[in-house]
């Protein structure tokens, strides 16, 4: 706005003009509200900041409550859910360590160590299901049927002196139904298993599964194709027959 | 809000607080605790079975309840002798395979691998004897 006495530039808040030096009457309402306002202002922060100071305690006390509060519920989370991160860390592990992993893999199939392997892979979180161990998929599946047939074999051939055997007809129909499966599934998946990069230990597992039914069940090739093609009954009467020969058992 | 009240207030919170730092400290804890265990089923159940396997003199599951420490499995203390003895028995249980098939260095890695284990833990002599006639028996005549 300009002056009335000189015609110069003057602000809405000046008191008198920087140019003619004449006090400035028009805008004195204006200057009055401005200092009123200023001075509410000035009240208001005071009061604000007092109440903030009165209350600061309990802010602090509230903002405690709800950070334990978090913490707690995070805490019991991560408890419920454990397994699961530690199973997706050794999952992780598992990938980071392929290299070395392989090697292990390699010693442990190339000695026909498939127990081991299987112990290996269990232990170590291995998913063959995603990479880098998906080659390993036929080959683990066939290993679990492996390994359920010689732990079956195992569980019902090897007791002490007194030993308490408490249900021999139930550990007899899971060896004859390890059994049947996995020559079963070797039978079923050839095409599978010879497309496989592992197809020659999955063979040798076989060699090694005829090898655990002609020594602790006593069937060479011929019987054991026999025993394959009889029927169910025979079947058990042959693994009783064999298995639970002592009566003291 | 009267200044009386407003103390009133913060001793309440502070004694919620001093209660809820106990809960988080106590659920914190656990939720490590948790984190630790490899397993629940290795660390409590599988040592319980095999004692118990043991005492029947069921070794061949004995051996079977042991194939974790085969893959790097590594027990408490108290429960590695356990493990050890269904390793032995494995380790008899498999030798006769690899033998059958004619891998004679894996034979020969468990039959080592199963005089190394009765030297670890002598004091179980009469249970490896055990397990010895029951690796004999189980091979049908």
């Amino acid at each position: 706005m300009k002056c009335i006495g000189c015609g110069g530039e003057i602000g809405l808040t000046d008191e008198y003009c920087p140019h003619c030096g004449r006090k400035i009457e028009e805008t004195a309402g204006y200057r009055g509200d401005l200092k009123n306002y200023k001075d509410k202002n000035a009240k208001t922060k005071k009061k604000l900041s007092q109440t903030i100071s009165d209350n600061m305690s309990l802010v602090i006390s509230a903002v405690v409550m709800v950070a334990l509060l978090i913490g707690i519920a995070v805490a019991f989370y991560v408890s419920e859910e454990a397994y699961i991160f530690r199973y997706n860390a050794l999952r992780k592990d598992a990938k980071k360590n392929y290299e070395t992993y392989s090697v292990e893999i390699q010693r442990l199939l190339d000695a026909g160590d498939y127990a081991g392997f299987a112990a290996f892979k269990e232990y170590h979180n291995i998913a063959e299901w995603e990479e880098p161990y998906d080659d390993l998929r036929l080959l683990w599946e066939m290993t679990e049927e492996f390994i359920s047939l010689a732990g079956s074999v195992e569980s019902v051939a090897m007791f002490g002196p007194e030993a308490r055997w408490y249900r021999p007809d139930q550990d007899v129909d899971s060896c004859q139904d390890a059994i049947r499966d996995f020559y079963h599934e070797y039978e079923y998946r050839q095409a599978d298993i010879e497309a496989d990069p592992y197809a020659a230990y999955i063979h040798d597992m076989k060699r090694e599964a005829d090898a655990i039914l002609k020594v602790y069940l006593g069937l060479d090739d011929a019987e054991r194709e026999a025993f394959l093609n009889a029927s169910d009954i025979e079947e058990t009467a042959y693994l009783e027959e064999v298995l639970v020969h002592d009566e003291e058992n | 809000m009267t200044k009386k009240t407003k103390t009133r207030i913060l001793i309440i919170a502070n004694i919620i607080n001093l209660i809820l730092a106990v809960l988080f400290f106590v659920a914190a804890s656990s939720a490590v605790e948790e984190l630790k265990f490899a397993y629940v089923e290795k660390d409590t159940i599988r040592p319980d079975s095999l004692r118990s396997y043991l005492e029947r003199e069921n070794y061949g599951v004995v051996a079977n309840l042991s194939h974790p420490i085969r893959g790097g499995y590594e027990p408490a203390e108290d429960d590695l002798d356990y493990f050890l003895l269904g390793e032995y028995a494995d380790m008899l249980f498999l030798k006769e395979i690899y033998a059958e098939t004619g891998k004679t260095q894996t034979a020969q890695d468990c039959e080592d691998r199963a005089a190394q284990i009765r030297a670890q833990i002598p004091e179980y002599a009469p249970i490896f004897d055990k397990i010895d006639l029951s690796a004999e028996n189980s091979i049908p005549e």
